[in-house]
């Protein structure tokens, strides 16, 4: 446990200050708040939820942000030849896996949390109207599903980070796996029946989204990002002990 | 204490290391000596558990790493070949991370930071950026990282390399009486420094065992001779 808690700690004091950190986070709060204020412009007129809003508008640049969080976790540590000594050190794999899983997912949580500012609590003073409509437990509920979204996309990319010594290799990768398979199965499933395009009106994972932040919640797809995350971090701390076979 | 018995490994197709067998007692300084390529490094990777062997056993203490790798790694000390630290911490910090990280109790932790600083000379350096020190000062770092919880046995590749003579001279006044209570095994080309405090030589050639050689039997004259030529002569046949 104190060696999780160790590396949890180690590398969210290495990503303070970091440009590989700085820039991702800075980037994913100039394009979630230029989605936010498109999305709003777009409903202009119509009823939606605020909540929602800002749901759809950040859910699908978490997976680019994750991926170029979770690049360097473990290849950074290969090019530098740091894993040998991790690997020679009294730990276990999954407490080194957990503590770099957990630190990204850190940072992607503040990030989250900074790009909620803007709709929590600075909209609220510019307009007078939507003063009354900001709910804390609506908005705790779309940051929860966005949280559980993203432990998926940080387990995926902590598991692509054990393969290559390349960062930029990692990265490429995690976001083919994060961004583009879900966009392959998605548009796959629409060719194959082409029926299902009403039902399928958004991507499934919009509509997690737009579900949890109006109060509908299902157990179905707790566990469903659940499962993923857990499978990936198992992958992970298997592929780092597989290292030792190469 | 240390048991190799029948350790063979390979890359692929290509077979690094062949059958080796050899004991290591608690107090002993063993040399592994050999050419660029000998096998030299990935016999202290296997050691300290970073390659898996594809035959034979390794057992410390009655501890085998494939049934207690924790246990195992707990330990050993490894300094590897590259040195790798994180550079963008101080000495200090870098040295108190490695023991929270290998669960050394709170208590302790000041206490085997002072004696590891001492030891490898790094008091004057505690504050300093890992990044603004010279390749000599990293070495002393990793060295003393490696030897910081007194393991049983100290695994070192090339552990002179980048040092002054002061510094060489010191690190072999540490090691001899390190291993009081630990086994030492190291890795390097630096026979002449490692003649005056190394109590047995393994000369590995191509992978294989070629001589053991005790200190203790040989003038030294003769035993620098010995080594230096087998080693050159498997250096001249690979630039051959």
């Amino acid at each position: 446990m104190r060696a999780l808690q160790q590396t949890w700690f180690r590398e969210l004091w290495s990503f303070r200050g970091s440009f590989y950190s700085g820039t991702p986070v800075a980037a994913f709060l100039a394009v979630s708040g230029w989605s936010f204020v498109m999305l709003l412009r777009r409903d202009e007129g119509g009823i939606s939820q605020l909540q929602s809003v800002w749901g759809c508008a950040v859910a699908p640049w978490l997976p680019i942000l994750c991926s170029l969080l979770t690049m360097r976790l473990f290849a950074v540590e290969r090019s530098s030849g740091m894993i040998e000594l991790l690997m020679a050190s009294p730990v276990r794999e999954r407490d080194l896996v957990l503590g770099k899983f957990l630190s990204s997912l850190t940072l992607v949580a503040l990030a989250l949390f900074c790009s909620m500012i803007f709709p929590v609590f600075i909209l609220p003073r510019i307009s007078e109207p939507l003063r009354e409509c900001i709910q804390p437990v609506a908005f705790m509920a779309t940051f929860g599903i966005l949280l559980l979204q993203s432990c998926a996309w940080c387990a995926a990319g902590t598991m692509i980070s054990v393969l290559y010594s390349n960062q930029a290799a990692a990265a490429v990768t995690s976001l083919i796996l994060c961004s583009g398979m879900p966009i392959v199965v998605y548009f796959g499933i629409l060719v194959w029946i082409p029926s299902v395009r009403t039902e399928m009106a958004w991507m499934p994972l919009l509509v997690h989204v737009v579900d949890f932040s109006t109060g509908l919640f299902s157990s179905g797809v707790f566990v469903f990002y659940s499962v993923l995350s857990v499978f990936f971090l198992f992958a992970c701390s298997k592929a780092l002990a597989l290292l030792r076979l190469r | 204490m240390l048991n190799i018995d029948h350790i063979s490994f390979s890359y692929g197709n290509k077979q690094v290391l062949k059958d080796i067998t050899f004991d290591v007692a608690p107090g002993e300084i063993v040399a592994i000596v050999g050419a660029n390529g000998a096998g030299k490094t990935t016999l202290l990777r296997i050691l300290s558990f970073v390659l898996m062997q594809d035959a034979g056993n390794v057992v410390l203490d009655g501890v085998d790493p494939l049934q207690l790798p924790v246990k195992y790694r707990k330990w050993i000390g490894y300094l590897s070949e590259r040195c790798p630290l994180y550079e963008e911490m101080t000495v200090e910090q870098f040295l108190r991370y490695r023991l929270r990280l290998k669960g050394e109790r709170a208590l302790r932790e000041r206490r085997r930071l002072t004696v590891a600083l001492e030891l490898c000379d790094l008091e004057d350096v505690k504050k300093s950026e890992i990044k603004l020190l010279s390749q000599g000062f990293k070495k002393r770092i990793g060295l003393a990282d490696a030897v910081m919880l007194h393991p049983r046995l100290i695994l070192l590749d090339d552990p002179l390399a980048s040092l002054d003579i002061g510094h060489r001279k010191q690190i072999g006044t540490a090691l001899t009486s390190l291993s009081a209570h630990s086994a030492v095994i190291l890795a390097g080309h630096e026979i002449s420094e490692m003649l005056d405090w190394c109590t047995r030589f393994i000369v590995l050639k191509d992978g294989e065992i070629e001589a053991f050689y005790r200190t203790g039997e040989f003038d030294r004259a003769e035993l620098k001779h010995i080594l230096t030529s087998a080693v050159s002569a498997r250096d001249e046949e690979g630039e051959l």
